[in-house]
This record gives C-alpha cells, structure tokens and sequence, in this order.
C-alpha cells in the first residue's frame, strides 16, 4: 500500500481497499471527449448544457417509479390522483418532469399514462419507433428496450417475448403492448402480488423492479432484482422462425 | 422504422480502425475484475444526444433512425454503448457537425492529454 492509498489529505487512515478500475484508455472513451469537445468548440451546445444533462442522467433511475407503484398500492388517495394526472402526481414522490430545463428534454416531456393491470389484462411498454422511455420515473432505458428487434417483435408475437424473459401468461390474460413516442409515455402498475398484505411502502418498492414498470416481468416477494440471461429479445432470431413454429 | 434518414453506411476509416480491437467495456471490464455495466462514458454520451436534440443539431428521432439503420448495415457486430457512439459519430460527420480530419487530430490531442504523467 503506498502512501496515497493509506492517507487521506486531511491525514486519516484510509485503509480500505480501493475498487477496481479499467486501468487504460481506450479509443472509444477518446472518441467520446473528442467529439463532445469539438462539438461545444462549434457551438453545437454549450458545456453547461452538458454539464447540466450529465447530472439529470446521473440522478434518474427506476427508484422513482419503484415508490410511485408503491405509494399507489398503499394509498386509495394517492391512487385516484396519480390515476387522473400522473405528472402531477409525481411530484408528490420527488418527480419533476420538468427537470433539467424547467420543461424537461424534448424527448422526455410527455403525456404520462399509468397502464393498470388486473387478473385478466396485463400490459407491455414499449417505442416501435425509436426508444421513447419514461426516464424521470425509470432512468436510463436498458440496452435491449433498443434494440429493433425488441421492438419490432414485442408488437407482433408479446406472448413470445414476453416468454423469452421468463414471464408466461395464460391464455385467459389478455396482453396489450403500448407503443411509446415522442409525447406519450407509460408506466405499469402490475397488480399487487399476494403475501404482501402487511408490508411497508419502503418494502413494497423493493419488489416493484423496472421489468416490472416495463411489464416483461411480474413482482413477486422474494424478486427485487432484473437478473436475467442473455434472450433472443436481444439477439435476433429471423421472423421465419416464428412462421415455421406456427405451421 | 419505415422511413429512411439520410445516413451515409459507407464505412469511415476513422471508426473502422476502432473496432475489433477487444476494447469493448464488456470485453474490457471482466479483464479488470469490474462489474459495473456501463463504461464511464456512457452518462456523458447520454447527455450528449440529450444536448444535440435540444439545440436542434440533431434531432433524438433523426438520431435513433440513423442509429438503427447504421447498426444494421454497418455496425452489427459491435455491443452496446460502443455502437451507440459509434453511430451518433457517424451521424455527425455525415451531417457536417464534425469533420473526420479534425476528429482524428483531436482524438490524438485528447489522448496525449489523458496519458500525460
């Protein structure tokens, strides 16, 4: 351990260990300076502006929308006015919808509607058209909600995809996918699972994962994480496979 | 996803000299023993997308339909983030927001920078 690593600058011991890094420079990270660089140099935007939009997605994540699910659940009130103005409604929990700008990014300041599940009507978000994605209340879209096969797949074959990350629905459910765009945006409420009749907001939350709000998975007490392996919604399987699977 | 942008998928030699190099994060990381998914970079590749649609350079939808035609075409077999970059850069240098000389010289300035003891 060198003496950097042993104190801090105010002298303290400091002797955990430090986590590790990727200790090289690769081109891509250059890239990225390079051009962000050239393009604040050609008054593309300003360094504010990215200073300012850096912070707005470092500080979104699906925790938000975690507590609006969980607030719902728990509050007939807050329910009925979530239900009728769901932007306004967030600002209850910590939401601002106009955050960064004071009118929120362009590609980010919608109309939301929050999609109510039941028994028999369960529904799937998702944006055919590029990756429109309700960040104030999810934060930054996983890889594969971009990705076109997802998004061209989930509005012909839901039950299929919908399989392909673990959740199979019965014949009986109806599945209805929302299709996102520039100025309308959706959250799920899935249903609130059973078992969890006496549990806290705080609880709740844990199990109302961004899957969850995206609807290709289902809460469930004991699930508080997204794992899942590496589906054909990401990588693609040509459509003559579905056709000859349904001869 | 019907209309077509006005992308450019011929290949430009800048980016081709970056790929397959096995500096992809998701290559990279496990090398390092670090599990966080994304790479440093990608916020701030995030924000810029954001800062390109709200000053109108660049639009988010004209940006996604590039991106998507371009993955397709051209850089199907790069992960996630690096085609995203990948991408947008190409977007760019075909709209003339940037010029590949003047990219390649500050990439070589930039990298000086980040290696300087």
């Amino acid at each position: 351990m060198n003496k950097a690593q042993k104190y801090s600058t105010d002298g303290a011991e400091h002797n955990h260990k430090a986590a590790p890094m990727v200790e090289e420079i690769t081109d891509f990270e250059v890239l990225e300076i390079a051009v962000r660089e050239l393009a604040i140099e050609h008054g593309l935007f300003t360094a504010e502006d990215h200073r300012r939009f850096t912070e707005f997605a470092e500080s979104v994540g699906p925790a938000g929308g975690s507590r609006l699910v969980a607030k719902i659940w728990t509050d007939p009130a807050f329910k009925a006015r979530a239900m009728e103005d769901p932007v306004k409604a967030c600002l209850e929990i910590g939401i601002d919808w106009s955050k960064p700008t004071g009118f929120g990014t362009p590609s980010d300041y919608t109309h939301l509607t929050i999609l109510e599940d039941t028994p028999t009507l369960h529904h799937v978000v998702c944006c055919t058209l590029c990756s429109c994605y309700p960040r104030p209340l999810l934060g930054m879209s996983p890889e594969w909600y971009r990705t076109t096969n997802y998004r061209r797949r989930l509005v012909r074959w839901p039950r299929q995809i919908l399989a392909e990350f673990g959740l199979i629905l019965p014949p009986e459910v109806e599945v209805r996918v929302e299709d996102s765009n520039q100025k309308c945006r959706f959250i799920v409420l899935p249903v609130r699972p059973s078992g969890t009749e006496n549990w806290t907001e705080e609880q709740l939350a844990e199990i109302v994962t961004r899957d969850c709000m995206i609807g290709v998975a289902l809460p469930q007490p004991g699930r508080t994480a997204d794992v899942h392996p590496v589906h054909k919604a990401r990588r693609p399987v040509h459509s003559s496979h579905h056709e000859e699977a349904a001869r | 996803m019907s209309q077509k942008s006005e992308v450019d998928p011929r290949r430009v030699g800048l980016l081709e000299a970056m790929r397959g190099q096995g500096k992809e994060w998701e290559v990279l990381a496990p090398c390092y023993g670090v599990t966080n998914p994304n790479p440093p970079w990608k916020t701030s590749l995030a924000a810029m997308c954001d800062c390109l649609d709200v000053s109108g350079a660049l639009p988010t939808l004209d940006r996604r339909r590039a991106e998507d035609e371009l993955a397709e075409a051209v850089y199907g077999d790069v992960p996630a983030p690096e085609s995203q970059l990948l991408t947008l850069v190409h977007t760019m240098l075909n709209r003339g927001l940037v010029s590949e000389r003047e990219l390649a010289s500050r990439m070589r300035t930039v990298r000086s920078r980040l290696e300087a003891v």
